[in-house]
């Protein structure tokens, strides 16, 4: 059975792991305790008590709160908004629609023309954090781009029981 | 019977690995010894003088004493690929054309999963370039073009030059490559930009090497032809003063012979050849060199070659006595312009790993493996996954006590507790039906492969003769040649250092060849047929005098040498060319032009089929080679007279039970050294000798020719 310690599992995460040991990594079976290491890694590196449920991106997490609720929370400790609602909707959002905002990150002549893609960047409202950014056709609706069925993820996946809340 | 005294050694064949130097040395009677040592990478030549000590202590002589006797003397190690793999070669400059600066860096996109399994070649995320040879700060670019006809588009900017190699050498690289587009049609350029080189280094009273690709390797593809000369400069000319040390140290000892070193295109070359960077990849084709010396002998004009080592499994056919050629090989994650030995490998071996599946609890082999490590059973390799020895030591097919000589002892009760928790117990199988299960899907695995191998290159085994060796080799020869229907299976005695042995049977050889674009239509006149075949001849003579000129630095001359002269011919506008032996030894007449596209017809028709020619299409030649034999020594084979079907009773060691389909059997033990020629063994039977285990399951039979070669039967 494939186990890592769990330094291996953080250097994962922050990826600082060697190219090698990845590739080691990528080119075995799976470790069948990765998720409640990673989970557990996750839980110990945000300062509030909420239990994780489920990373939602690279800042974000669907945590469960202790009345029973579940909610999408950043590194930070804000609380976006029901783990079912998007999460976008409730970040800040900078929209990139002209070229002189296009220029400031593409070298000259290689911005794309705004009439046909813009970027659109979130961040948190309350530690200004970049969340996420997309490159998309003006006219495009906010998507989320992970909407997970976090129960059947437990249950049918995991093989387990939700966290249970203390009410 | 011999006794040690009258031993004569003939051959020497040295392995200096990265950590162990072994030295075979083989009699007149094609017996061997092996010893060993530890490796000394600063000086290679104490760890050899004591791998040779140590070896020779079984025949109860000495270095001084076998040494003068010896007829040649054969290198091959690992010290070059050793350095490339670990990046920690010299600080190489590189000169190319203006704008093509990023070429070697980019290289070519599948550098990005060479020598990866099968899997992660299809997963995108596993792929990844490896840092070039030559960063690109020391590459410097020379304005200049020729076409892929051989025309000058822009002449050489000669002003350019100076400057270039002043940059370089103020950025104190140790060596100088050039390489250019299309150089091997027009090698002006890349000379001239040589001469400036070295004049420009001579003023700054500097002192490095400069190699311009077309001196070596004057083929098509430049990140093949760059590569190769990069590593010329970069690891195998570095090696040249170790190799000399080696051969001083012979000498030395009373060896009266020039040391040679194995070279991928099968042949030896000397340790001061122009051309250094082939003998990096010579280990696995020793083999394939012994199996077709033997064949040879023995009169077998179609072998196929097969070898299970603790890693691998790998296979090469010998065809009309013929090995084939790969000239666009790789190794260390890089594609070269070398001639290779044609094989196949495939990542399975004695010492694979053996999984379960967690997602569709199926039996997985490999592809990584224990290495000398052996497995769960060798408790000082510490390991805790399942290897294929474990099950085999489950199985009582290998001797725990009695694993290479007795030197590794085996634990079956660890192996057993493994196999139990890792393989069994998920199963639901018990332990042995378990470790059966193993075996049988390996050798499955590997009769696979083989059949594919075969039928994929358009013969059928029936056509070929297998010749089964390396130390897992006999261990499976039954299992994975079953009902594949072979002509023969052999076994030589010797299996355990039959690479060692094809070392010491291999030409003293070169071989050069040349990318050539001659294209001669379907109905071209005879005039036509005369300007290609001149030119054909005028490269010819061209290898012949660089071929010469090599033999000469070891005291040949030109009259000593058989040349051979080859061609790679296709049909125009195909995309494979075929790489054919001359029908004539000079060009000269309109006659000999039909008989080189005769010779090239009748190979093709042999590889494809005669419906698939195409004479309509025209034709290319699209290379020239020399390959030049000078005679040297040879190990000899043994020839003994039959002693009759029965046995000798002292090599009977006892009986053994041995887990078959399913059931206890018991086995015959027999000491394979004391089998004598002409007896035959019946199943089921296990011969063991200290570095390798021929099992002879239900079904099968084997009896020993006058040459200590194991015939395996299928009944």
């Amino acid at each position: 059975m494939t186990q890592y310690d769990r330094k291996t599992i953080e250097e994962l995460i922050d990826g600082t792991i060697d190219f090698y040991k990845l590739k080691e990594m990528l080119s075995n079976f799976k470790d069948a305790d990765r998720f409640e290491k990673y989970i557990s890694i996750l839980q110990e590196r945000v300062k509030w008590e909420d239990l994780i449920l489920l990373p939602a991106g690279l800042h974000l997490y669907y945590v469960q709160k202790p009345e029973g609720s579940r909610v999408v929370k950043c590194d930070c400790g804000h609380e976006f908004c029901e783990a079912g609602d998007n999460w976008k909707l409730h970040a800040l959002i900078y929209v990139r629609d002209t070229p002189e905002k296009l220029a400031e990150l593409y070298p000259n002549m290689l911005a794309p023309d705004p009439k046909w893609q813009v970027i659109r960047e979130y961040y948190c409202p309350s530690c200004a954090t970049q969340l996420e950014v997309e490159a998309v056709t003006p006219w495009y609706p906010i998507l989320q781009d992970f909407e997970p069925d976090i129960d059947a993820f437990y249950t049918e996946w995991l093989h387990r029981p939700l966290p249970q809340t203390k009410s | 019977m011999r006794t040690d005294k009258t031993k004569k050694a003939q051959i020497l064949a040295i392995d200096a690995g990265g950590t162990m130097t072994d030295t075979f040395i083989i009699d007149d009677h094609g017996d061997f010894v092996v010893g060993k040592a530890q490796s000394t990478p600063e000086d290679e030549s104490i760890g050899l003088l004591n791998s040779a000590r140590d070896a020779l202590t079984y025949w109860g002589s000495s270095v001084e004493d076998e040494f003068p006797k010896l007829l040649a003397g054969v290198y091959s190690g690992t010290a070059m690929l050793n350095r490339l793999v670990s990046r920690n070669g010299r600080r190489v400059g590189l000169i190319v054309n203006k704008g093509m600066e990023d070429f070697h860096r980019m290289g070519r996109g599948i550098q990005s999963y060479l020598g990866y399994s099968y899997s992660d070649r299809l997963h995108l995320n596993t792929h990844r370039f490896d840092p070039p040879l030559v960063p690109r700060e020391w590459t410097k670019g020379i304005t200049e073009r020729v076409d892929l006809f051989g025309s000058v588009i822009i002449p050489l900017y000669e002003q350019e030059v100076e400057p270039a190699v002043l940059e370089l050498l103020k950025q104190d690289v140790e060596a100088i490559v050039i390489s250019l587009l299309h150089s091997y049609k027009y090698p002006a350029h890349e000379r001239r930009i040589r001469d400036i080189a070295r004049e420009t280094i001579k003023k700054a009273a500097k002192d490095i090497p400069v190699f311009a690709s077309v001196d070596y390797y004057p083929v098509r593809k430049e990140t093949h032809r760059t590569n190769t000369t990069i590593i010329e400069a970069y690891a195998a000319d570095p090696s040249r003063e170790t190799l000399a040390k080696i051969d001083r140290m012979l000498k030395a000892h009373g060896a009266d012979f020039d040391l040679r070193v194995m070279a991928s295109h099968g042949g030896t070359i000397s340790t001061q050849a122009n051309e250094l960077a082939r003998t990096l990849v010579s280990g696995p084709i020793g083999g394939v060199i012994g199996a077709k010396y033997l064949g040879e002998h023995l009169g077998i004009r179609n072998i196929a070659c097969s070898d299970i080592g603790g890693t691998s499994f790998d296979m090469a056919l010998i065809t009309q006595g013929d090995l084939s050629i790969n000239t666009s090989p790789d190794m260390a994650r890089l594609v070269l312009s070398l001639p290779l030995v044609a094989m196949d490998t495939v990542g399975a071996g004695a010492g694979s790993f053996v999984r379960i599946d967690p997602n569709f609890k199926s039996l997985t082999l490999g592809p990584d493996s224990a290495g000398s490590k052996v497995g769960v059973c060798y408790p000082e390799g510490g390991l805790n996954t399942v290897t294929v020895t474990d099950c085999h030591v489950i199985l009582g097919l290998i001797n725990p006590n009695n694993f290479l000589g007795g030197e590794v002892q085996l634990d079956p009760d660890r192996a057993y507790a493994a196999v139990k928790e890792q393989i069994a117990d998920p199963l639901g199988l018990t332990v042995e039906d378990a470790a059966y299960g193993v075996i049988d899907l390996l050798e499955s695995q590997l009769r696979n492969y083989l059949e594919s191998m075969i039928l994929g290159k358009g013969y059928s085994p029936s056509q070929y003769v297998c010749f089964s060796y390396g130390g897992g080799g006999p261990l499976h020869t039954a299992g994975y040649t079953k009902n594949l229907g072979f002509e023969d299976v052999l076994v030589p005695a010797w299996a355990a250092g039959f690479s060692a042995f094809g070392c010491g049977a291999a030409d003293f050889e070169y071989r050069y060849d040349k990318t050539l674009d001659i294209n001669v239509d379907a109905d071209a006149e005879d005039d036509q047929k005369l300007i290609g075949g001149r030119e054909l001849q005028h490269v010819w003579d061209e290898l012949m005098e660089k071929v010469a000129g090599e033999f000469e630095k070891n005291q040949f001359d030109k009259e000593d040498v058989d040349f051979r002269l080859y061609f790679r011919m296709q049909y125009q506008g195909q995309l494979n060319d075929l790489e054919i032996e001359a029908p004539i030894k000079t060009f000269r007449r309109v006659d000999d032009w039909d008989a080189l596209v005769e010779a090239f017809e009748a190979t093709y028709t042999r590889v494809y089929a005669k419906a698939a020619t195409s004479p309509e299409l025209g034709y290319s030649i699209t290379g020239a080679i020399i390959r030049g034999v000078v005679e040297v020594a040879k190990p000899r084979i043994s020839e003994e007279p039959s002693e009759g079907e029965t046995p000798p009773a002292d090599a009977f060691l006892g009986k053994r039970s041995v887990y078959w389909k399913g059931e206890w059997l018991k086995a015959d033990i027999w000491e394979m050294e004391k089998l004598k020629p002409g007896n035959r063994i019946q199943s089921f039977a296990i011969l063991e000798s200290p570095a390798t285990t021929f099992v002879i399951p239900t079904g099968f039979e084997t009896y020993l020719d006058a040459h200590r070669i194991f015939h395996l039967k299928e009944l």
